[in-house]
């Protein structure tokens, strides 16, 4: 049995059939439905998922191609990837819901709302890597994963380690999907994204620079930018409580999150 | 090597005054205040005179030994009095401030008068957080996290928000926004969490008080760090603050120190000192532990007439690196106002040409 404060424990796994995939999913929470998509290292569920599954019923999908599903040789671009994730998502009765995208899946979740806005009611993007990640997508050892995505690897237990040939896999899919390193015609349609949309940067992301959280702000109309401090590129691990509170209170109040709820009066 | 005046805003204590900290209000004579406030008028206008490149201030609180509880305004009134000296603001204390606004009033005072302040962000004694009432406990990391807030208010060209551990915001875009290049900035500290953070971020060191030795260990952890991050520090990026009694011989110098008075001029109760440094247990230099500072006794770092001061100078260079010294030529809220203008006249005139090139 799962001991209890394993990331995910309390998450159920499921499986949903669309365009030939079967995709696998893990689901916990009640409240509104909150899609997530990994990285582009693997699935992974962390405790900022449980954090927000106390919130939310969250629907975190293993996207095509990863972890124990088949090579995917068929989906031909990010775009492509966002279709098949929109209708996995329409398959599970999901007509409406809030997304959240992190690192390469903050890519494939900038498409898919770019797409079927009708369908997404607020977008978080976590560590998005759709404007200037120059860098491999993510493999290695488990020690050099940590150095990479966490801005203390020190504090931090080291990420589990990851079958070498579905690494591979996993490695070659993004490195043929993921598109430039700035995409002209994404950039040209987020200036019309009509959904309000969180951007999150660790401080100290070593993965993509959170400079890059600037463009996303300049380009989305909706778009708010938030720094967390002293996190690296993998937010959720790292700084759990600090991800699930400013997504949970963006996804419940959008463009109002900015106005402060919480109380200074220390005594009546 | 460039030379800074720290100005404390003097204020010349009747013998009578109540001499622990903190003093009370009541003791305030407006009459000396305001005398002590136009003679920080002259002062800077000398130092300017005498050719010295910075006249620093600082932010201390709740006694007449530093009469400068707030930079910024002691920052604003010496530009206003003088027209080229660089002001320095060593600095605000950032763990019990509010970053947005210590970052909006030095960009502030940048847009007022570009090109004539320094600044320095620091963490400060132990004593200071009774002032606004800060848990010691929290003061290292919410120094950290400030700096870096308010470095990221002065860089970012959008509207952002910020998930801390101490600070929260979600909407920061200040105006004025500083020039580019930042201006010279600092981070004061010995300990290595100050290093580390003004290596990462490619801005200089401030120590202070320390022993040549002991500052050079916190220096050279800097600049080990600054190689690591890809960089070298230029000799200004080291700033050293020290205290100096110079004469004209050095027997005078000599005698000065031995008449020096021995106990710090508003110190905190016995109790609460030592309440303050249980509390207070993060202070390191370059990551060896030492104890906390709680309004003590500061040492004197150069003593001598002109010659051995220049000597000493020389020394603190090769041994700290600094390219910058920060001095302080009287114990702040000590000794007599006249006495000391003449030893910066000494300073100026005997000592300042001779260590141009050191």
């Amino acid at each position: 049995m799962a001991q209890i404060d394993t990331p995910g424990a309390a998450f159920r796994e499921g499986f949903v059939e669309v365009d030939g995939f079967r995709i696998r999913y893990m689901e916990a929470g009640d409240g509104p439905p909150l899609v997530m998509l990994h990285g582009a290292g693997g699935f992974s569920l962390t405790r900022g998922h449980d954090l927000l599954s106390r919130q939310f019923r969250v629907i975190a999908f293993e996207m095509p191609g990863f972890g124990q599903s088949a090579e995917n040789t068929r989906t031909r671009d990010v775009p492509e990837l966002a279709r098949t994730l929109a209708a996995a998502a329409a398959n599970l009765g999901l007509d409406r819901y809030d997304l959240l995208g992190i690192s390469f899946g903050g890519t494939t979740a900038l498409w898919l709302a770019l797409q079927q806005p009708e369908c997404v009611r607020g977008l978080v993007l976590a560590a998005p890597a759709a404007i200037g990640w120059a860098g491999r997508p993510g493999a290695g050892s488990p020690e050099e994963m940590a150095r990479r995505l966490y801005a203390h690897p020190e504090r931090m237990p080291l990420p589990p380690a990851i079958d070498p040939a579905v690494q591979a896999k996993q490695q070659a899919f993004v490195a043929r999907v993921r598109g430039p390193e700035r995409d002209a015609d994404l950039e040209a349609q987020m200036r019309a994204l009509p959904v309000a949309t969180l951007v999150l940067f660790g401080t100290l992301d070593r993965v993509i620079p959170p400079e890059m959280g600037r463009h996303y702000k300049e380009l989305i109309p909706n778009g708010h930018l938030v720094f967390v401090y002293d996190a690296g590129h993998a937010i959720a691990v790292e700084r759990p409580e600090a991800f699930a509170d400013v997504v949970g209170d963006f996804l419940e109040r959008h463009e109002a999150f900015v106005i402060r709820r919480t109380e200074t009066l220390i005594h009546p | 090597m460039k030379v800074s005046y720290f100005e404390t805003g003097r204020y010349v204590a009747p013998p009578d005054l109540p001499r622990q900290w903190p003093v009370p209000s009541g003791a305030y004579d407006p009459e000396t205040g305001a005398e002590a406030c136009r003679h920080m008028i002259e002062r800077v206008r000398l130092v300017e005179e005498l050719g010295f490149d910075w006249v620093s201030v600082s932010e201390h609180h709740y006694s007449p030994r530093i009469l400068t509880p707030s930079p910024v305004v002691s920052a604003a009134f010496l530009a206003a009095q003088s027209t080229k000296i660089k002001i320095a603001l060593l600095g605000p204390l950032v763990p019990v401030g509010n970053p947005i606004r210590i970052a909006e009033e030095l960009a502030m005072l940048d847009a007022m008068a570009p090109g004539r302040f320094v600044f320095g962000l620091l963490r400060g004694t132990t004593n200071e957080y009774l002032s606004y009432d800060l848990n010691p406990k929290e003061a290292r990391e919410r120094t950290d996290e400030g700096m870096e807030l308010i470095l990221t208010a002065w860089r970012e060209p959008q509207p952002f928000g910020w998930q801390g551990r101490y600070f929260q915001y979600r909407t920061v875009s200040i105006w004025p926004h500083p020039q580019r290049p930042l201006p010279p900035t600092y981070a004061l500290g010995t300990s290595a969490e100050a290093g580390e953070f003004a290596a990462r971020h490619k801005i200089g060191l401030g120590v202070s008080y320390g022993t040549f030795e002991v500052m050079g260990k916190s220096t050279a952890y800097y600049r080990e760090r600054c190689v690591h991050y890809g960089w070298q520090p230029g000799p200004d990026q080291i700033v050293y603050r020290a205290n100096m009694i110079l004469a004209e011989t050095d027997d005078k110098a000599d005698e000065m120190l031995a008449n020096r008075d021995k106990q710090a001029p508003f110190p905190v109760a016995p109790g609460l000192r030592d309440a303050l440094l249980r509390a207070d247990t993060t202070r390191n230099i370059a990551g060896e532990r030492r104890p906390a500072n709680v309004g003590g006794v500061l040492p004197i770092s150069f003593c001598g007439g002109p010659d051995r001061v220049v000597e000493q100078l020389r020394r603190c260079r090769d041994e700290i690196g600094a390219g910058v010294v920060d001095l302080s030529l009287a114990d702040p809220g000590t000794g007599d106002v006249g006495a000391m203008m003449h030893a910066l006249e000494l300073f100026g005139t005997k000592v300042l040409p001779r260590i141009r090139d050191i």
